[in-house]
């Protein structure tokens, strides 16, 4: 609609008087920031009116406003602030509320982190127990293995001796260079209560045995490598099973496992 | 007029010597409309006082912009009366309920404001024809909608607008020659 038409289809009137649908007043909003003038045109429609009902009324008593002042100081000062105070207020509290109730989360948050990372240090020690455990089992592992490997060591078994314990047998590992020997007894029985094996170096032409050492915490000793020194030149190794602490000479009722040295 | 938009903004920021001022601009047109619609002099003064009582505490409702700050001062006031008009008090009051609309008002009046030529409205108001009078009375003091006036005048929604504009023009000629 141009400029002309607004003016002359009454929609400005009826815009005064608010009698216009949504659809229409916006219509108009839009055509008064298209045409500032149409402002003007509004102004006279709203003075006409104005003066029309200005006559209508007559003149207005002074009390009237008088009253007026009388009731808004009153609605100010005593209904209207004390409002908008209080809602001030509201919602101080609830942010104080909301604050206090973050804080109490947080606290609690944290003293549960706290719960999560001693457990966690716990947990931590316990497995670097264990990674400490298995390097040292590890590198007992790497050293037999060596050892075994080593041309320095010389491997003798010791098949199990018929009459007292056909199927044990244990393994001599011997270095005569620096004359000391590891016994893997894995294949001896763990011995009864208050005995222990012991271990001989022999010498055949006549039987000489000389202890070399005890087996001593076998049961404690899972891999049951034991590592003996100071061996005497030995033509054969023994084991047999004394009371503990070991004898002068050994029992050979109990002998458990015999091998000889290939010459 | 001239819409003073800073003394507006001034009432929202709670200027007492603003609001004496827009007191001063609108309360006789008020005034009438309030009459026109309860034609009782102290229920019109007591409806007054509250329609600017309102406006005072309400006045973050309008925003500057958005319609005429007039339109929304018609609309409380309008509305208060009418609530009076239903009320219990007013029936009290009003035992002979009269159909007088502002024609009849200002024909009836002898003590008028001043502010106008007093005659030359009057003679312009006995002038109107019937439609103008009924068309200005139901969209401006009754605060009937378009669609509400189509309906109680029995016409085509279109010619409201066009009667509207017919009969205000003439007495916006009127008012703006003086």
């Amino acid at each position: 609609m141009t400029k002309e038409e607004i003016i002359a289809s009454g929609l400005l009137e009826l815009y005064v008087t608010d009698s216009l649908s949504r659809q229409d007043i916006q219509l108009v909003e839009e055509a008064i920031a298209k045409y500032p003038d149409l402002i003007s045109e509004i102004e006279e429609i709203e003075r006409s009116l104005m003066v029309l009902s200005e006559e209508v009324g007559g003149k207005v008593s002074d009390e009237i406003w008088d009253k007026i002042q009388g009731q808004t100081n009153n609605i100010r000062h005593i209904d209207k602030a004390p409002p908008k105070r209080s809602m001030g207020a509201l919602t101080g509290w609830a942010a104080a509320i909301l604050c206090f109730l973050g804080l109490f989360w947080m606290i609690k948050n944290n003293s549960d982190l706290k719960e999560q990372l001693r457990y966690s240090n716990t947990q931590n020690k316990v497995l670097q127990e264990k990674v400490d455990i298995q390097g040292i089992q590890l590198t007992e592992a790497s050293e037999l293995l060596e050892m075994v490997r080593s041309q320095d060591f010389e491997a003798i078994n010791l098949p199990g001796n018929e009459a007292v314990s056909p199927s044990s047998y244990a393994t001599v590992y011997y270095n005569a260079k620096e004359n000391l020997a590891y016994i893997d007894a894995k294949g001896l029985p763990v011995p009864p209560n208050g005995k222990v094996y012991q271990v001989w170096s022999l010498k055949m032409e006549p039987l000489t045995p000389s202890s070399v050492g005890l087996l001593t915490n076998f049961e404690d000793t899972e891999s049951r490598f034991f590592k003996v020194e100071n061996i005497p030149t030995p033509e054969a190794f023994g084991i047999t099973l004394e009371p503990k602490g070991g004898s002068e000479s050994p029992s050979l009722d109990q002998l458990y496992a015999l091998g000889t040295i290939a010459p | 007029m001239t819409q003073p938009d800073h003394l507006i903004k001034e009432i929202q920021h709670g200027n007492e010597k603003a609001f004496s001022s827009i007191y001063e601009m609108y309360s006789g047109a008020i005034h009438g409309v309030i009459f026109t619609i309860l034609k009782d002099q102290s229920l019109t003064e007591e409806v007054l006082q509250d329609v600017f009582v309102k406006v005072w505490n309400n006045s973050q409702s309008y925003t500057l912009g958005k319609g005429r700050f007039y339109t929304w001062l018609l609309n409380i006031a309008r509305n208060t009366a009418i609530d009076r008009l239903r009320s219990k008090d007013y029936k009290n009051a009003r035992k002979n309920l009269s159909t007088e609309n502002f024609v009849d008002i200002i024909s009836g009046h002898d003590n008028l404001s001043g502010k106008m030529d007093a005659i030359g409205i009057k003679k312009f108001v006995e002038a109107l024809k019937p439609i103008c009078i009924q068309i200005i009375d139901l969209l401006y003091f009754k605060g009937f909608t378009q669609a509400e006036t189509a309906k109680e005048l029995n016409s085509p929604l279109g010619t409201i607008k066009t009667r509207a504009r017919n009969c205000m023009n003439e007495l916006r000629n009127l008012v703006l020659e003086k």
